[in-house]
């Protein structure tokens, strides 16, 4: 592959050309209700080649592999179309190196049979659980891939990507009303991941028949205290987005808003994005443009420090790479991602958090998230009202929005622990959805929270 | 043809087999940060292959078109472990007339696409300079095969072209983003127009309007109505009521909504980008009403879910999603509308829509595009708004439903032609 790769890129003409090649093999299973509602074993392989001309990009994506030289040809081709200016592409030293798949059990050692029984116990646990359980439903699915990257600067890398997960979510009912619950397993290290996860299968369907019961939050304005999973999401959703460089780069009010050493929340808040810690969903060795993942400060002591990057970004805002320019597939070009993104840990535990919240809510997990720049929304699996410092009774449709700025400053406790919950699902970004991402933190407090919700 | 061998290979074994093979070239130019960012083309290959061994379904899909020993291998492996069958792959029929290829789509060149973007963006840009542009021109040519082991021997050629723009405008650290974009079947596009919707998008938003909590009249948008339409598509799909989890399972016949609420799901319509003559089961396409007069008619169907329901496929497959999804205009203008609300939300644009409870109808979105009208006219854009409702309750409550329909993309796929629509009431949070 490498040689071919590399012929291939010699008819490029452009500053800079990269081919991208891929192979994946996947499975999937799936029950819903008390039946096996689909069964899947499926291939694909396709490439994409990019060239840089001028500070135009030119691409060209492919199923077909034959003929890569006209892929090149056509990408630089159209590069020529939009090159005007000049090249700006950060300067990474050259790496030929191989990436291994690190798997305690290999997924695609296991029968399709031993696949499908075990998520069959779990749907089994979530349909027995309750006579108010209307439906089910459970999903096992796992992707081996492997990419070839080779660039016109010499690098060349072999990286197998294997991944495996599990979503179990519960349907319960009670004549009009309908309420889910939901959780997710998801991991690189093999099919052990997914294995033993009973007691997330009981407390699914647990919560989906306690959220039957419970009120809707009332709208409003809080002090929240989100768990280490919606931390996570809020890290991501509220801010991570905010430091991928392409929203700034070419943006000049962005930059001033977004200008390193501003003041974006207290002394004790720090946000880290880590493309390198060992077992999480957004760790690779390399990014998708061959460069190095690594430890990203993005706040530091409250303060803006870094940012995320791709080689363009870097070198138009004459700052470093960072290893986050990532690709779902071959059918996409890398853009600024992020990779695991968590709030590091601060100093207070859960009781000092809640003793002084007179009237709030402790808001966790999530079931989705979305930004548009400074305004964010994200849902709450499911919350609990604070009353007088303890946590009372469970809610349910609690969905918390405002602005990112704001919410930032308003936090004034963080927890003393951080977690990563081993959810699965992903992030999307320019059309390119799921991409595995890792994110956790631990509990944290924040002032005037809006909460939406029906009022009563 | 190569999915009719397909059907012969799997045939040995199976008892029935459908295969479908898509191929398309695509060619888009992207704007960013008002400069042309890139040109790029696609070519695509998809081939898929489901097998009924023994009364168990199995599939296998594959891009790799020299592959159709293993992809037929892996479907007749998988039916081992396969769901039941509750079907067969059907037998020939007549495929319905609707149009899908538009042969001045191939022809279009890169640089007409950039071209169209330049003027797409010169228009924002006319407006305001200080809006930070981007845009989007794409265009696909494609051709499909689907043949069944009951005598379907199917094959069509599409066309697709759209064009997007979209702007963002910061004012200190407000930020605010818009834009337009339309697609279809046909090369055919004012895109000078769609620049000019969003222009006036940012016309609008120009001044930021205070709002107060409570409730009031709530005018959707063509677009705003997906928030509407979100629990509907859930609620309608054959396989969640086959479940139990739609809450209109058992409802059929009944009154849902305000008798001037008529949807249908029309895969038929000339050029429109739902559009098809067979579903992805091999079953020909058809109009269904779900909505009529505000009752409930009918569900959407696919073979596996209708087999397992007792019920008839309507040509939905895979997955019992819609097509294009129509919802029939009313007989206010828009205009009206608006001059009739002395104080109310105008909502174009949410975030959080599918969040939350959204099969049971609930939902809790931020008003990400919106408006603020007081004495019957728009008087500029809220910010930091929650908007929570239940899409069954609120389609009880209709004030008026607007006079002209416009297209806009499906929630999940296809796409949408919507009137605006006007709530009687609904809950706002302003911070």
């Amino acid at each position: 592959m490498r040689e071919r790769m590399e012929n291939a890129l010699r008819v490029a003409d452009a500053d800079y050309a990269e081919i991208r090649i891929e192979n994946a093999t996947s499975t999937a299973t799936a029950f819903r209700g008390k039946e096996l509602d689909s069964i899947d074993a499926s291939t694909s392989v396709g490439g994409i080649v990019r060239a840089l001309v001028k500070g135009g990009w030119g691409q060209a994506t492919f199923n077909a592999l034959e003929d890569l030289e006209s892929r090149v040809t056509e990408a630089c081709e159209s590069a020529h179309l939009v090159g005007k200016e000049r090249t700006q592409f950060a300067g990474v030293e050259p790496v030929v190196d191989e990436v291994a798949a690190a798997l305690d059990r290999d997924f695609r050692g296991v029968s399709l049979a031993d696949k499908t029984s075990v998520i069959e116990a779990y749907n089994q646990i979530v349909l027995g659980h309750h006579d108010k359980i209307e439906t089910s439903t459970v999903r096992y699915h796992d992707r081996f891939r492997t990419v070839w990257y080779a660039n016109s600067e010499g690098t060349f890398i072999k990286d197998e990507r294997p991944g495996v997960g599990i979503l179990i979510s519960a349907t319960a009912r009670d004549g009009d009303t309908v309420q889910q619950g939901f959780e997710s397993v998801a991991g690189n290290s093999g099919f052990q991941v997914i294995e033993g996860n009973h007691d997330k299968a009981e407390t699914v369907a647990k919560r989906a028949v306690d959220l039957l019961g419970a009120p809707p939050v009332k709208g409003g304005t809080y002090t929240v205290i989100t768990n280490p999973k919606l931390t996570g999401v809020f890290a991501h959703e509220a801010f991570g987005h905010l430091s991928e460089s392409d929203f700034v780069y070419e943006n000049e009010r962005m930059k001033e808003i977004m200008v390193l050493g501003k003041r974006f929340g207290p002394d004790i808040l720090n946000i880290i994005d880590d493309g390198a810690i060992p077992g999480l969903r957004g760790t690779h060795r390399y990014d998708d443009e061959g460069v190095k993942t690594q430890k990203n400060y993005l706040i530091k002591d409250g303060l803006l420090v870094g940012r995320l990057h791709s080689r363009e970004t870097a070198a138009k805002m004459d700052e470093t790479p960072t290893g986050n320019a990532r690709a779902i597939s071959y059918a996409h070009q890398p853009i600024v991602r992020m990779t695991n993104t968590y709030v590091d840990k601060g100093d207070a535990t859960f009781e000092e958090m809640i003793r002084d919240v007179k009237l709030g809510l402790y808001a966790c997990d999530m079931v989705g998230g979305q930004t548009a720049m400074e305004m964010f929304t994200f849902s709450a699996g499911y919350g609990y009202m604070i009353r007088d410092g303890e946590v009372a009774e469970l809610v349910r449709d609690v969905v918390l929005t405002g602005n990112v700025f704001e919410t930032l400053m308003n936090i004034d406790r963080i927890g003393d622990a951080v977690e990563w919950p081993s959810v699965g699902g992903g992030c999307g970004k320019g059309g390119q959805m799921p991409l595995p991402v890792g994110f956790g933190g631990p509990h944290v407090r924040i002032q005037n929270v809006v909460v939406g919700g029906q009022q009563q | 043809m190569m999915v009719t061998q397909l059907v012969e290979k799997a045939m040995k074994r199976a008892q029935s087999a459908k295969a479908s093979l898509s191929q398309g070239e695509s060619t888009q130019v992207s704007f960013e940060n008002d400069k042309l960012k890139s040109v790029g083309s696609a070519q695509s290959t998809h081939l898929e292959v489901r097998v009924i061994v023994d009364g168990k379904v199995g599939s296998s899909h594959t891009t790799d078109v020299d592959d159709t020993d293993g992809v037929v291998a892996r479907a007749l492996e998988t039916a081992e472990f396969g769901s039941p069958a509750h079907f067969e792959f059907p037998g020939p029929a007549d495929a319905p007339d609707v149009k899908l290829f538009d042969d001045a789509v191939g022809p279009v060149t890169k640089g007409q696409m950039v071209e169209i973007g330049e003027e797409m963006m010169a228009l924002v840009k006319d407006y305001n300079s200080d809006v930070l542009v981007e845009a989007g021109v794409s265009k696909n040519v494609g051709r499909r095969e689907l043949a069944t082991s009951a005598g379907v021997v199917h094959a069509s050629e599409g066309t697709h072209f759209s064009v997007h723009v979209h702007g963002q405008w910061i004012r200190g650290t407000d930020i605010l983003e818009a834009g337009d974009s339309f697609g279809w079947r046909r090369r055919q596009i004012d895109h000078r127009a769609v620049a000019g919707r969003a222009v006036e998008r940012f016309r609008l938003a120009e001044r930021i309007a205070p709002i107060r909590s409570g409730e009031m009249p709530v005018i959707f948008t063509s677009e705003g109505v997906n928030v509407l339409g979100y629990a509907l598509v859930l609620g309608v799909n054959g396989k969640n009521v086959f479940l139990g989890s739609s809450p209109l399972a058992g409802r059929l016949g009944e009154a849902l909504a305000d008798e001037r609420v008529s949807v249908v799901d029309d895969p038929l319509i000339d050029y429109a980008s739902g559009s098809g003559q067979v579903d992805d089961d091999g079953v020909p396409r058809q109009v269904t009403p779900l909505i009529e007069n505000g009752v409930l008619r009918n569900f959407l169907y696919d073979l596996d879910a209708a087999g397992r329901s007792g019920a008839k496929s309507t040509g939905n497959g895979v997955g019992c999603w819609p097509t294009n999804l129509v919802v029939e205009e009313g007989t206010t203008s828009y205009e009206q509308m608006i001059a009739d609300t002395q104080e109310g939300l105008l909502v174009h644009d949410v975030l959080g829509l599918g969040q939350g409870n959204a099969i049971n109808g609930d939902f809790s979105v931020n008003v990400q595009l919106g408006y603020k009208i007081e004495d019957g006219r728009v008087v500029g854009r809220v910010k930091d708004v929650m908007l929570a409702g239940n899409t069954y309750d609120a389609l009880k409550n209709v004030a008026a439903i607007g006079d002209r329909a416009e297209w806009v993309w499906g929630i999940f796929g296809g796409a949408s032609l919507l009137p605006p629509i006007k709530i009687g009431g609904l809950s706002v949070v302003a911070k």
